[in-house]
């Protein structure tokens, strides 16, 4: 009476020995690490940039007295992506309006040079700074785009004219006149 | 004639009382000599868990200072990673780490735009992204989500090394080739890391 028994109770015991072990290989496969992590920051910048399609705008022959002293067209691209601001403004400057270009001792200053966007009207270098972009009295601002949330990301390419207005100006020296517009944009 | 019967009552009673105890005395030693009691088993059962660590020694926050659009950004260290195991090795086959974003859409999320996990590569020299390679895969073992993972690497398991470590190196970069400008601000994710045994 007792032998079947105690046959029952080792076997239920064997049994959940076995199931134990059983349950612990189960376990294994799959078995999960900690959670680790990294954490990724990146910052994208506002960006503003003005490219101009060429690096020189040349006039083959000076005629003095005369206003019809055009260069050869400049085209400028200006991106920007923006989180803030109303206004892109493109400003041209000469660093030394008094001589924006120069052949030695031969100047001719910024009053005698205009620029005109896009066949508009031409208008001489002699303006202030615009957000501290620029030189008095040797500056011009070629454009203003508003711009807003739905606008801070843009673009736009414009055609630059430009030409010394050489009329009523002292006949020039003959040589090469060279000279540096600068073209640079302001968010205001 | 009253105390003689009881002195010989007291007397039969004194000598009955031992020769009783002797005599039950003497049938329990007779049971007890060569018989064994009944087995009893007592089942014993000890469990050593697995264990399985992830560690990320340094690199663990990852900074681009600027994002350049339509162009390869990376990070500039590596993510260093420790990977601990002790395991059985005839219930493990591998152990393999994988790097997952939870929601693999927004990987990184920024001002307006999100950078998915498609534009956010790793690499693991030491292990299976030997180049870099888009955290696109699917979960593995049931660890990490789908389009979202990369399996860093798959290390077999034997009993030479059912208790050991490794160290790796993770490298990251965001791929913005192709895609549409970031608007400007700042973006920000989480790149979880987990192991697990198949």
């Amino acid at each position: 009476m007792q032998r079947p028994l105690n046959r029952a109770l080792a076997g239920a015991a064997a049994l959940a020995v076995a199931l134990a072990l059983a349950s612990t290989a189960e376990a294994q496969v799959g078995l999960t690490s900690n959670t680790a992590t990294v954490t990724l920051n990146a910052t994208k910048l506002s960006t503003l940039t003005v490219a101009p399609s060429t690096g020189t705008a040349s006039i083959a022959s000076i005629t003095d007295n005369s206003a019809a002293n055009v260069f050869s067209a400049v085209s400028i691209q200006t991106d920007w992506n923006l989180t803030a601001g109303t206004s892109v403004r493109l400003i041209g400057w000469f660093a030394t309006p008094a001589s924006a270009l120069a052949n030695g001792a031969a100047v001719i200053p910024s009053a005698n040079v205009e620029g005109g966007i896009n066949g508009g009207g031409w208008t001489p270098f002699t303006g202030a700074a615009v957000g501290g972009v620029g030189v008095a009295g040797g500056s011009l601002q070629l454009f203003s785009q508003a711009v807003a949330a739905a606008t801070y990301l843009g673009t736009r390419t414009d055609n630059l004219n430009l030409r010394l207005n050489l009329a009523g100006f002292p006949a020039t020296t003959a040589g090469l006149y060279t000279g540096t517009l600068n073209v640079q944009a302001v968010v205001q | 004639m009253r105390t003689r019967t009881g002195k010989r009552v007291r007397l039969c009673l004194g000598l009955l009382v031992p020769a009783a105890a002797v005599a039950f005395g003497a049938g329990e030693a007779g049971a007890q000599a060569g018989t064994g009691s009944p087995a009893r088993i007592i089942a014993l059962a000890a469990t050593k868990t697995s264990q399985l660590s992830v560690i990320v020694g340094s690199g663990a926050v990852q900074t681009i200072a600027s994002l350049t659009d339509n162009a390869v950004n990376s990070f500039p260290a590596p993510v260093v990673i420790t990977t601990s195991w002790d395991v059985n090795p005839g219930q493990t086959n591998t152990v393999n780490l994988m790097a997952y974003f939870t929601a693999p859409a927004q990987a990184l999320v920024g001002p307006s735009t999100q950078i998915p996990s498609s534009r956010v590569l790793g690499q693991m020299t030491t292990g299976l992204p030997v180049a870099f390679t888009a955290i696109t895969q699917n979960a593995v073992g049931g660890v990490g989500t789908a389009g979202g993972s990369l399996r860093l690497f798959a290390q077999n398991i034997t009993g030479a090394n059912k208790k050991a470590n490794r160290t790796d190196n993770l490298n990251l970069q965001i791929n913005l080739t192709g895609f549409p400008t970031l608007a400007p601000g700042f973006y920000s994710g989480t790149l979880n890391l987990k192991a697990v045994t198949q």
